[in-house]
């Protein structure tokens, strides 16, 4: 049968090919690129040294296992006001074991109506993730979460 | 104008003044970090990321932003902003490699 | 014979997977924030440039009026492919009717790997979203043939591992985990594989059909690489398309 022979063809072809493509950015990317930072200098650069209050006011959302190191979904939300005299100021986003640990900044302002930063960031392992928010009274507000990084899977 | 695909969307999709919304920006960009290697010729790809975003509304900037190449390939960046009349929102932003490039979407209150 | 050495290595692949529960099974509110992406997926932006790409050959009422369907009856019709097509004298996928489409309009047709092809093939597929999918394989002789083609391949062990798709994706080894993934469920219910592809590939940023996604498995499993758009790949689209039917159509999906 003519079919059968394609399928057998390609069978034989198939034993050439000699491994299975890595899949996992995270063994070739060990970041140490030009704007490396460690996650304690990043966050003193923005503190000025100033210790964060851990505090459930922030609220921070990210898998507890993430099924891919490449897109990680991160969603930081204030419970603060966003009046003009009291506010928050920024929403920063770190990823402690990244060779940069910063992923973003947002500078917000009371028009944004609402303290709330959602994107997607890439860990190249398991680790914390951070989210800071810089309050308009020049108080820091921070909590973390630890995200288990899988890589694998098929294709 | 933008050379660079690009999406902004407002949520929900009716809203009116006073209003705070949900607004995400999406752009393609490869987001490269400078570390990975090209697979067949085993040459570094040289960085390439978007560093920075600018939200302007009716010619106010709300928000900027410091993006870092840590953020994933194809960005998307959401946040929320008041109502407050009709115009344009306009988001600008500036790649590591000084481009600059601007995208802008409609904002129409019902009432 | 066949069957028995079938099922003997199904159970082999099978013994060598754990199941879902032992190890990174993910919890329903990782699996809501992941949900949640596809409020913006980037495959958006990718059919928007798809939708930009069918404007140019006048859009859908052009398309539908080349496919002899109304304004009114395009979507369903979209949501009946593959399907035999009489002045092809054969059964298509969307994108080889678009290349057609392209030809005819005097236009040069994308090629079926192209990324163009993808936004445009992915775009006029989404026209047919919350359509269920209506593939009939009993329409004629042709399609019942590449039915049956499909199910070959599905279920034909080769490559370097002897391995068939049915040993991966089969009723008695959904949930197990294999290189730490668990093996999806790529027939109706909830996610059908054919109602959700194309989709964003996130460890891939970029768009995929899923006969690229059956290429993607064929290379991972050692299984030589069947070209998209043959007769094997098509057929192997109306057997999951099949396998799908009923499911109401989400383009783009996205996936991992
Ligand atoms: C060795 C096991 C294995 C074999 C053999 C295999 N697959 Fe897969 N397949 C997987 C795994 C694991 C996933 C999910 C991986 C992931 O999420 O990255 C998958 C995913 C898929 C998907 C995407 C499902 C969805 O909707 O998200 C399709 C389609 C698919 N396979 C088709 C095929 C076809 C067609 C073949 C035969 C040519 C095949 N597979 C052979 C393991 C396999």
């Amino acid at each position: 049968m003519k079919r059968r022979d394609f399928l057998k063809n390609l069978s034989l072809s198939a034993a050439t090919l000699a491994v299975i493509p890595t899949m996992s950015f995270a063994a070739d990317e060990k970041p140490k690129g030009s704007n490396a930072l460690a996650y304690k200098d990043a966050l003193a650069a923005i503190t000025g040294g100033k210790t964060p209050e851990p505090s459930e006011k922030v609220s921070l959302k990210v898998p507890e296992i993430a099924e891919n190191g490449a897109v990680v979904p991160v969603t930081v939300e204030i419970d603060y006001p966003m009046t003009d005299s009291d506010y928050v100021k920024a929403i920063h986003i770190f990823a402690a074991k990244n060779g940069n640990s910063r992923c973003i900044d947002a500078h917000l302002s009371p028009a944004n109506g609402k303290a709330m930063l959602s994107t997607r960031v890439k860990l190249g392992e398991t680790q914390e993730v951070i989210a800071l928010a810089e309050l308009s009274n020049g108080n820091f507000l921070i909590a973390s979460q630890s995200v288990k990084v899988t890589i694998g899977g098929c294709g | 104008m933008s050379n660079s695909k690009t999406l902004i969307k407002i949520k929900p999709n009716t809203y009116k003044n006073g209003d705070v919304v949900k607004v995400s920006f999406m752009v393609m960009h490869p987001m490269e970090t400078g570390l990975r290697k090209d697979k067949k010729t085993g040459e570094v790809i040289p960085a390439d990321y978007i560093k920075s975003a600018k939200f302007e509304y009716n010619g106010k900037v709300f928000t900027t932003m410091n993006i870092w190449e840590t953020l994933s390939v194809n960005p998307v960046i959401t946040t929320y902003m008041t109502i407050d009349g009709a115009g344009s929102l306009k988001v600008t932003f500036t790649d590591s490699k000084g481009t600059v490039e601007e995208s802008s979407e409609e904002i129409k209150p019902k009432g | 014979m066949r069957k028995v050495l079938q099922i003997a290595l199904s159970v082999l692949v099978a013994s060598s997977l754990a199941y879902g529960s032992e190890q990174f099974s993910m919890s329903d509110a990782d699996r809501a924030l992941y949900e949640e992406l596809l409020d913006n997926n980037p495959a958006d932006m990718m059919l928007a440039s798809g939708s930009e790409h069918l404007d140019a050959l006048g859009g859908t009422a052009s398309l539908a009026k080349y496919l002899e369907q109304s304004k009114d009856s395009l979507a369903s019709y979209l949501a009946g492919f593959p399907r035999y097509i009489d002045k092809y004298k054969s059964v298509v996928s969307i994108d080889q009717m678009l290349q057609a489409f392209m030809h005819d309009s005097g236009k040069k047709p994308y090629a079926l790997k192209s990324s163009d092809m993808f936004d445009i093939s992915s775009y006029v597929k989404s026209i047919a979203n919350e359509q269920p999918i209506n593939i009939d394989i009993n329409a004629n002789e042709h399609m019942k043939k590449a039915y049956a083609l499909g199910k070959e391949v599905f279920n034909t062990r080769r490559g370097g591992r002897g391995l068939s798709c049915y040993n991966c994706h089969n009723p008695g080894v959904v949930g197990r985990i294999l290189r730490t993934q668990p093996l999806p469920d790529i027939s109706a219910k909830g996610n059908a594989s054919a109602a959700t592809w194309p989709a964003y590939r996130m460890t891939k940023s970029n768009l995929a059909t899923l006969q690229k996604r059956f290429q993607g498995c064929m290379e991972n499993a050692l299984l030589a690489v069947i070209p998209l758009g043959s007769k094997e790949m098509t057929a192997l689209e109306v057997y999951f398309t099949h396998e799908a039917k009923g499911a109401p159509i989400a383009i783009p999906g996205l996936k991992r």
